[in-house]
């Protein structure tokens, strides 16, 4: 099986509809820890996505650059440009392409990671978006079957997700809480979560 | 909440359109965003360009530096959030004379990751990019870890400063060397009395008793120095003047000039109460104070408070201050 354009519009569906459930959940997680718009960030980059789904190009590169743009122009958030960040590296690595091998994942994402982590100026372990990037790609890694990748990405994400859980926010807005943002969620990777669950076709 | 308004969601919309409204012959917007404002007339053709971006609720920051002798450009976003990637692209490009651009704001996460992004997107206009980042709230980090710190109203010397520059005719490299040097040579440090509503939140930013003041509070109410009870305006004065000089010493000689700057709602009375200090201790320290601002340049909405920006002034930094602006909020010359 290889994703062309008709499969990433399908994904993409699934993750706007996954945004606009999960809407008033992410406002209350990121509400705890910072200014409570995460939902209304990826809803509205989401909306401006599904606005030109039908317009995108079969070469996959600049149908994600494409959807890049639309997030960028949807949000100022920070979260908003690290995910069109996120797009935007992916998008370069499939210009010209209109196929994509499922096996290419896995490293695809590690790209993802490390452009997010650049721009952020981040680094991994500090309870943020990238560390669940990271459990998504080194888990996802050497996996080629579309359906073991799929069943191994749902479930790092939402286990670095309790993994984290306890730990103290570093980076980020987060980190002005210092220890209150014990025992909660990472606004930024419950979202990611949702959104891998949401790729893989593995919402509950 | 009690603000004048019409409707949170278009309090930015409706501030700009009122802004540009009442003074045509500085302001326009650009590009479609509604978000991204530029001189009404633009500089001559082979000038350097200066933008900067932040959010809404600090005017006359940003919006209202754009002007001649200052910025070309302004994106800016709702209130305390950051514009987005695209909007901070068409400023550049609205900026763009031919010569360069440089981008000189504020030290906030979202603002440098939307600026870089923006940087990436006019890559492809050829438009070449430098960027200086304001980080002088002394009271935001220590001197070790002083690049972490944040950009307040130190910004406004780095605006004129910058802008003059460009203004000469300066290559994009001499502009952004210069701005550096403006940059580096202030310190800031705030303290509120009292909190302000961002109009979407509906609710104060944070608390703070009646009698109670924080030192060192950031503009979006980022957490400060110490909290405590209210003291005499010579107190808060000294210690402020303290607080920056620990970080930047003067002597005998040294050149100053000094930003006492209200934060919305502390009013000018009260900041010529406190001038009185700032200039007694300015002048112990053997220091000559040139141009001293006293005013609202810097603020956050309805906060009560008061911040200090010192700069430290060689013969080009004095000469570039001097130098005429001209915008709907400052003039010199």
């Amino acid at each position: 099986m290889t994703i062309d354009i008709a499969a990433l519009r399908i994904g993409l569906a699934r993750v706007a509809a996954a945004m606009e459930r999960d809407f008033e959940e992410l406002n209350a997680a990121d509400g705890a820890l910072g200014d409570g718009d995460l939902g209304v960030t990826l809803t509205r980059g989401m909306r401006a996505i599904m606005a030109q789904a039908d317009d995108l190009p079969e070469d996959l590169g600049r149908a994600l650059l494409a959807c890049a743009q639309a997030f960028t122009k949807a949000s100022g958030s920070s979260y908003g440009t690290l995910m069109a960040t996120g797009l935007m590296a992916i998008a370069k690595e499939l210009k010209g392409e209109t196929t994509l091998d499922p096996a290419r994942i896995p490293d695809l994402v590690a790209k993802a990671r490390d452009q997010m982590q650049a721009r952020g100026k981040a680094d991994l372990g500090g309870k943020t978006v990238l560390d669940s990037l990271d459990a998504v790609a080194t888990a996802t890694a050497g996996k080629t079957d579309a359906s073991a990748l799929a069943d191994a990405a749902a479930t790092a994400a939402e286990t670095v997700l309790e993994t984290f859980r306890d730990k103290r926010a570093t980076v980020g807005r987060a980190r002005i809480f210092g220890d209150k943002s014990v025992g909660m969620d990472d606004p930024g990777m419950l979202a990611m979560a949702r959104i891998v669950r949401a790729l893989a076709a593995r919402d509950a | 909440m009690k603000k004048i308004l019409n409707a949170p969601e278009a309090y930015v919309d409706e501030m700009l359109s009122g802004l540009i409204a009442a003074h045509p012959e500085y302001y326009r917007l650009h590009g479609e965003s509604g978000k991204v404002v530029a001189r009404a007339t633009p500089g001559k053709a082979g000038k350097v360009g200066i933008v900067t971006g932040g959010g809404s609720g600090h005017l006359p920051v940003f919006t209202g530096y754009v002007g001649t002798g200052l910025l070309d450009a302004c994106a800016i976003g709702d209130v305390f959030a950051s514009p987005s990637a695209e909007q901070m692209a068409d400023a550049i490009r609205a900026a763009d004379q031919g010569a360069g651009v440089l981008r000189l704001y504020g030290n906030y996460g979202g603002d440098v990751m939307n600026f870089d992004m923006a940087g990436d997107l006019v890559e492809f206009d050829d438009i070449a990019c430098t960027t200086v980042l304001l980080t002088d709230d002394v009271a935001s980090a220590p001197p070790a870890e002083a690049e972490k710190r944040r950009g307040v109203a130190g910004m406004v010397y780095a605006f004129k400063i910058a802008g003059a520059a460009a203004e000469e005719g300066r290559d994009l490299d001499a502009v952004t060397a210069v701005a550096q040097k403006a940059a580096d040579a202030c310190r800031s440090i705030g303290v509120a009395l009292s909190s302000c509503t961002v109009p979407q939140a509906g609710k104060p930013t944070f608390d703070i008793a009646d009698d109670e003041i924080e030192m060192g509070m950031g503009i979006h109410g980022e957490p400060g120095v110490w909290r405590g009870k209210l003291r005499t305006a010579d107190q808060i004065a000294g210690e402020m003047i303290d607080r920056l000089l620990a970080d930047m010493p003067l002597g005998q000689g040294d050149r100053v000039s000094i930003l006492v700057n209200s934060l919305g709602a502390t009013p000018p009375e009260e900041l010529y109460i406190l001038y009185n200090v700032v200039k007694a201790r300015l002048e112990g320290e053997g220091a000559t104070i040139v141009m001293p601002l006293v005013g609202r340049y810097a603020t956050s909405m309805e906060m009560a408070g008061v911040s200090f920006t010192l700069i430290k002034l060689d013969d080009e930094l004095e000469s570039l201050l001097k130098a005429p602006c001209d915008c709907a909020f400052w003039r010199v010359g």
